[in-house]
């Protein structure tokens, strides 16, 4: 589709469907990169408008073209720049116009072209775009329309659809089910068995998911005071293990140990101390830390690898479910972003056939004599603007993005706008 | 038959708090929260003129009849239900707790409004406040049945490793617990006092305290008061939610075996 603005919408990208990592390496850009990005684009004239969405697994560039095959152009600066092979960095990349263009950022928005479905980090990251973009002065009406629709849409779809909520990561699934024992974590002692690198990352989730009391206990006590400076909680001496238990509400063992470091035998001591308040226990280590059987003690709750392994896999497919739904609402709000961009192109339009009709009435007027002139030019003012009413407002108020493309595309064609 | 207008009104209003509730829960849109509890609350409102209205015409608070009574059980529920609610902040357990509000107060509607005849000296105060708290007492003990209910299947959910929609949208165990803790503490409160003043007007109308229904208060008390001091010596969690299940179990039996075959005083017939 050749019509007005809509076919100026650009997207070239390369990410973790089209391109191998040792491609993405060449194309990813940081914060700096991006502004240098914008500015080449910019200086070659191959786009009026431009953001460029890049993270782990993407570098898209979006833009407002000025002018017909500017993908090929842009994927001739980029690998020049970037110092690749033209034919790999085009062979690796894809391409989309238009709405299709607008969909794929929508879609990333809601996290539809995320390795993990329905993810939400990339909602920030398509956010801090935008701000890149607009810091350097390379967004204009189109393209901050577009971030802002695909965000709105981003954020409607993880409230509206269960898409974002069944964890997927392995801790995030161990969270979830401890939130469900004792409600707000944040109050609850944390103890991590083992300070290695399982036990570093669970920690630091943890404390960023607001939990104020961690304790780390490690057979090495240098690691775990460490550890524990680092997330700003406290070290256990792993001679003291077993009465550390007793202050415990969630205990995750992270060891490499040969054998179980929690026994079932100090669990049920700890609990007599506790006057059975719950405790919970995630097992990460393989193999296990935390000795089988424990789970039997009454109110306590006993989660291997395996367990949460199988709850992401579920998850996964829970969120795949909601595919459909998410899909159509990111229709609904993109048909209002194809109305809002139909409404603006209506303009650029409506000027080009006025300029028309003018130059018209000049070349009629030129055969009056030069009294008659003026009285004959405000009569023909009058009767176009009388004609031009009518379809203007029509056209205005179509609510079908493609057909009003459609129609705008014809008076282009029919009164030859296009034409130099 | 007296007209109903303003407590079939008030039913409508619970059955439109529960849809809310209910949609709340399933899509978890934002801008219908608060409507359950607004609802709730206009219901309750409307739900009290109308107890007024069979009050005026019997001349006492409206427990002479069946209607009567069931419906002012079904108030006492909302009243519970808005309680919960506002200590606990804890919406999610709204579309299992209107229903029972619903389903009494729609009952109250339905069944026959003809007095019973008015024993000897049941229209004093002493006697008003007496059953009154113990209709409460009654709402207090049945949401502590049913989130006692509900406690179970999610300790199950999150044992089973179950993790659909009923685990995510039921409250966590400890907030459950709470609530729970909140429905007996007020329960046995008022029952405790219902018990006070129905001795106290049993011994200025009848000089004497004999009745079997005041065991098995005693024992409905005891029941609940036991619960409340093992949750926290170490029977918090399940045994707590089975314990509560079970003291509802008593006074239930307490409520229609005893007082349709062995007292003297809560016949009713």
């Amino acid at each position: 589709m050749s019509s007005a603005s809509e076919a100026r919408l650009l997207l070239l990208g390369w990410n973790f469907r089209s391109a191998a990592v040792s491609v993405r390496e060449r194309v990813a850009f940081s914060a700096d990169e991006v502004r240098e990005a914008l500015e080449r684009i910019r200086g070659r004239g191959l786009m009026s408008e431009g953001v460029i969405v890049a993270t782990c697994h993407r570098s898209e560039i979006y833009g407002v073209a000025a002018g017909e095959r500017r993908d090929e152009e842009l994927t001739r600066l980029i690998s020049e720049w970037r110092g690749m092979d033209f034919a790999e960095a085009s062979r690796s990349s894809f391409s989309r116009q238009g709405v299709d263009a607008a969909r794929h950022l929508f879609r990333v928005a809601a996290g539809l072209e995320s390795m993990a479905l329905g993810e939400s980090e990339v909602l920030g990251q398509v956010r801090g775009a935008l701000r890149l973009a607009r810091e350097a002065g390379s967004t204009r009406a189109v393209l901050h329309r577009l971030f802002e629709s695909a965000l709105a849409a981003g954020k409607r779809v993880r409230t509206e659809t269960e898409i974002a909520r069944h964890p997927l990561s392995v801790p995030s699934i161990g969270f979830a089910l401890a939130t469900k024992v004792f409600g707000d974590l944040s109050k609850q002692t944390l103890l991590v068995v083992g300070a290695g690198e399982t036990g570093s990352l669970f920690g630091r989730q943890a404390a960023d998911a607001g939990v104020r009391d961690i304790r780390i206990a490690n057979r090495d006590p240098g690691r775990a005071a460490s550890l524990a400076e680092r997330l700003g909680g406290s070290a256990v001496a792993w001679d003291s293990l077993e009465r550390a238990l007793e202050e415990a509400d969630v205990v995750v063992g992270t060891t490499a140990s040969p054998t179980p470091v929690v026994r079932r035998q100090a669990v049920e001591s700890a609990m007599r101390a506790r006057r059975g308040r719950p405790m919970f226990f995630l097992d990460l280590a393989v193999p296990r830390d935390v000795e089988p059987g424990v789970e039997e003690i009454y109110n306590v709750y006993a989660y291997g690898l395996e367990d949460l392994e199988g709850l992401a896999e579920e998850n996964r497919r829970r969120r795949s479910h909601e595919v459909p739904l998410a899909e159509s609402i990111l229709e609904e709000e993109l048909s209002r972003f194809m109305v809002w961009l139909g409404n603006l192109s209506v303009v650029p339009t409506w000027n080009a056939l006025r300029q028309r009709l003018a130059e018209l009435r000049d070349i009629e007027l030129a055969r009056l004599p030069p009294a008659e002139r003026e009285r004959y030019r405000s009569f023909a003012d009058s009767i176009a603007s009388r004609l031009l009413h009518e379809p203007l407002q029509k056209l205005k108020g179509e609510p079908d993005a493609s057909r009003k493309l459609d129609r705008l595309e014809a008076l282009r064609h029919l009164f030859g706008l296009d034409r130099e | 038959m007296a007209s109903h207008a303003l407590g079939w009104l008030a039913v409508a209003l619970y059955a439109g708090a529960e849809v809310f509730a209910v949609l709340s829960l399933i899509s978890r849109r934002t801008g219908v929260e608060r409507a359950p509890s607004l609802l709730v609350g206009a219901g309750l409102a409307l739900h009290f003129g109308d107890l007024m209205h069979r009050s005026r015409a019997l001349g006492s608070v409206p427990y002479r009849t069946l209607g009567g009574s069931v419906s002012l059980f079904g108030w006492m529920l909302g009243i519970a239900y808005l309680f919960l609610l506002f200590r606990h902040r804890e919406r999610s357990i709204g579309p299992f707790l209107i229903p029972f509000v619903l389903a009494a107060t729609a009952l109250g509607m339905s069944l026959p409004d003809a007095p019973s005849a008015p024993s000897q000296g049941t229209r004093g105060s002493l006697f008003a406040f007496h059953v009154a708290l113990a209709i409460l007492a009654y709402a207090a003990f049945t949401f502590s049945f049913v989130l006692s209910v509900l406690y179970l299947i999610q300790n199950r959910q999150i044992r089973r490793k179950r993790t659909g929609i009923l685990f995510s949208r039921l409250p966590a165990l400890e907030v459950i617990g709470r609530m729970n803790r909140t429905s007996v503490g007020v329960g046995l409160t008022v029952l405790a006092l219902s018990l006070a003043f129905g001795l106290a007007w049993a011994r200025r109308v009848w000089g004497t305290l004999g009745d079997p229904k005041l065991e098995w208060a005693a024992a409905t008390i005891a029941i609940y008061a036991f619960l409340l001091w093992m949750d926290r010596r170490g029977w918090e969690g399940p045994r707590v939610a089975v314990l509560s299940i079970l003291g509802f179990g008593v006074l239930l039996f307490s409520y229609s075996i005893v007082n349709l075959y062995f007292s003297r005083a809560h016949s009713f017939r």
